[in-house]
């Protein structure tokens, strides 16, 4: 019996390993191909560090926005019935199927300066392309699926009788969802925060179309690959990155580190 | 309910697996293991103008070589070549909008292995002539000519695409275009409202007594809420004009004509496609300012628009390849070309004309 658990365990092991050294190999070969010299010039470079700071703060403002929107959206899926559900849930989840340039080119038609929304928004000075907001709206339109799932399946984990003993003792529906459900689901949510913010800062595809200016990491990265070659390219994406796995490890490490009692 | 999910999804992956060695004459490329059905893949990398009539091309050439299968893929020239000297991928034939950067970027750079050049020939096939495209609700288009344009489009209101210089031929040729006009039309103020406060690094002018130069930094990069808009390639710009982000942009009469958009054309001495101004155009001259990244700091002198075409070192069919150009280059390939408003040259001239194929030197006379 024993010996058949140790056949399966090494059979599953090597068949896992294998994917694991898929991810792995790339990521290596480009941290290893890069001598300390480069990547101390990307660093010091004030392009790089610009993008890195835009990259980052554009995904949080994603994010963010997905956060009040989306977390809302999540609860509602998760804990009321109502007509078209498996209609809004295949919706949430379209910007997954959809190729991201094709989504880039959709949002132009909606933000560009004559879209549905920008030739509204064009005169109060809210301008997407080329801009800030072109930047968020590509991310937060691509990343979306991530909060909202992972938030929804946390919400579904809480255990309902709870929520409605404090409908019961005469909590409100807010103060149920505030002081019940939210702090039993936020590890959920806040891990789907993270996962949209890190595939935020991954983007390509949608905001090259929007907005190619200001240039995020992404955006840069490709730039100096066409222009100038791999010797360019390749030290700001190890510096990318190193800065997403270090950033990505000490949040999961430091706000998620309960999760796995 | 789990043993029909794994049914449904087996199922898929069979059905995936099955579509994939349908398709597999085209992805998996120089796997010679497969039937004698097999067609050999010719990789084209060419210039994004000639996306759309290398489309017919493709078709007409596969058509009466149908054991090749052209496998084409659309870059800015820079890019195009780059693809072949940076990244070494197995190109069989290279098509740039300007022919001269084949001697200044592939004569010149090696074959890491082999010490060769990355090419030694090229034929100059065709012309172009840069213009203004504009879409419907592009501002000014009433009043907007072949005089007035360079003064009309640098109004602080407008949006203009121009493609990097950096990257692709249309991108610098725009900047020249800007300084030929300023000599012909002896006003020398056109330039400077376009371009100065743009860029956080800027992009200057310096008119000499017989070259007026023109540098591109490094990083060229368009400061928040300028008038200029800047893409990797000219036919990105194409759907920013479509969908309004753009009034004018900078593209090839021929790219405008296949979109059918409006075009302002511009004058003989500024729109770099009429060979009795060779004169004027060798005037200009663009530098990249390049300190970091390249040794070589490219610059490209003004002169008559040239698409060039090569087969590079490198190459897994030259057989295949040679007859792809000569295809281009026959009555069936100018009639193409000429139905999606591209014309070729009446002949054909090949600069390093010895190092031809024998087949493409029957029908090129040699550049002087």
């Amino acid at each position: 019996m024993k010996k058949r658990n140790l056949f399966f365990n090494i059979v599953f092991s090597a068949l896992g390993g294998l994917l694991l050294l898929f991810i792995v190999l790339p990521l290596l070969s480009i941290l290893l191909g890069t001598t300390p010299e480069t990547l101390w010039l990307a660093l010091t470079d004030p392009q790089v560090l610009n993008s890195i700071r835009l990259t980052f703060s554009a995904a949080a403002m994603a994010t963010l926005l997905a956060i009040i929107t989306g977390v809302p959206l999540a609860f509602l899926l998760a804990r009321r019935r109502f007509r078209g559900k498996r209609l809004v849930e295949a919706l949430v989840n379209l910007p997954i199927v959809i190729p991201h340039t094709a989504a880039g080119v959709a949002l132009l038609l909606v933000f560009g300066r004559r879209g549905l929304l920008g030739q509204w928004l064009t005169p109060l000075g809210i301008v997407f392309t080329d801009n800030f907001a072109g930047v968020v709206v590509g991310m937060l339109f691509v990343s979306l699926p991530f909060l909202v799932n992972l938030s929804r399946e946390s919400f579904a984990l809480v255990d309902e009788e709870l929520e409605r003993v404090a409908l019961i003792d005469g909590a409100t529906p807010w103060q149920a969802f505030w002081y019940v459900s939210l702090p039993q689901a936020w590890r959920g949510v806040l891990a789907g925060a993270l996962m949209m913010w890190a595939r935020g800062i991954s983007e390509f595809g949608a905001v090259v179309i929007l907005a190619y200016h200001p240039k995020i990491v992404p955006v840069l990265v490709f730039e100096r690959f066409e222009g100038f070659g791999l010797v360019a390219a390749q030290p700001v994406a190890a510096l990318l990155v190193l800065v997403a796995l270090a950033t990505f490890i000490f949040l999961r490490l430091s706000l998620l580190k309960e999760n796995s009692e | 309910m789990m043993k029909k999910t794994i049914t449904i999804l087996l199922l898929v992956s069979l059905l995936s697996v099955a579509l994939a060695s349908c398709n597999g004459g085209q992805a998996g490329a120089g796997n010679e293991a497969m039937t004698s059905v097999e067609k050999t893949p010719l990789s084209v990398f060419a210039a994004g103008s000639l996306i759309i009539p290398f489309a017919d091309v493709e078709k007409a050439f596969e058509v009466k070589h149908p054991q090749i299968d052209v496998q084409a893929e659309y870059h800015g020239s820079i890019q195009v070549i780059r693809h072949a000297t940076e990244l070494h991928k197995p190109i069989d034939v290279v098509v740039t909008a300007d022919a001269s950067l084949i001697p200044l970027l592939m004569y010149e750079s090696r074959v890491p292995e082999t010490n060769e050049p990355y090419a030694d020939w090229y034929i100059r096939f065709a012309s172009n002539h840069l213009a203004l495209a504009y879409g419907e609700n592009s501002k000014y288009a009433d009043e907007i000519n072949a005089e007035n344009w360079a003064e009309v489009i640098a109004r602080p209101d407008m949006k203009i695409g121009i493609a990097d210089p950096r990257f692709d031929a249309s991108g610098y040729r725009a900047l020249m275009a800007f300084a030929l006009s300023e000599m012909a039309n002896n006003d020398y103020g056109l330039f400077a409202p376009m371009f100065d406060g743009q860029f956080s690094f800027p992009v200057t002018i310096f008119r000499g007594d017989e070259l007026t130069t023109i540098t591109v930094p490094e990083i060229l990069e368009t400061k928040k809420g300028s008038h200029i808009v800047l893409r990797g390639s000219s036919v990105q710009l194409i759907a920013l004009l479509q969908s309004g982000d753009l009034d004018y942009a900078f593209e090839y009469e021929s790219v405008i004509q296949q979109h059918e958009l409006n075009m302002v054309s511009l004058p003989d001495e500024v729109n770099l496609g009429e060979p009795d101004f060779e004169a004027e155009y060798n005037q200009v001259q663009v530098d990249l300012d390049f300190q970091r990244f390249a040794s070589v700091k490219p610059k490209f002198r003004g002169e008559r628009i040239g698409y060039g075409v090569t087969i590079p070192a490198g190459a897994q069919h030259t057989e295949e390849a040679a007859l792809f150009i000569a295809f281009l280059l026959s009555d069936e390939g100018r009639a193409v070309m000429e139905a999606n408003h591209h014309p070729l040259f009446e002949t054909f001239l090949a600069d390093g004309y010895e190092n031809l194929p024998a087949s493409l030197q029957a029908i090129t006379v040699p550049l002087e």
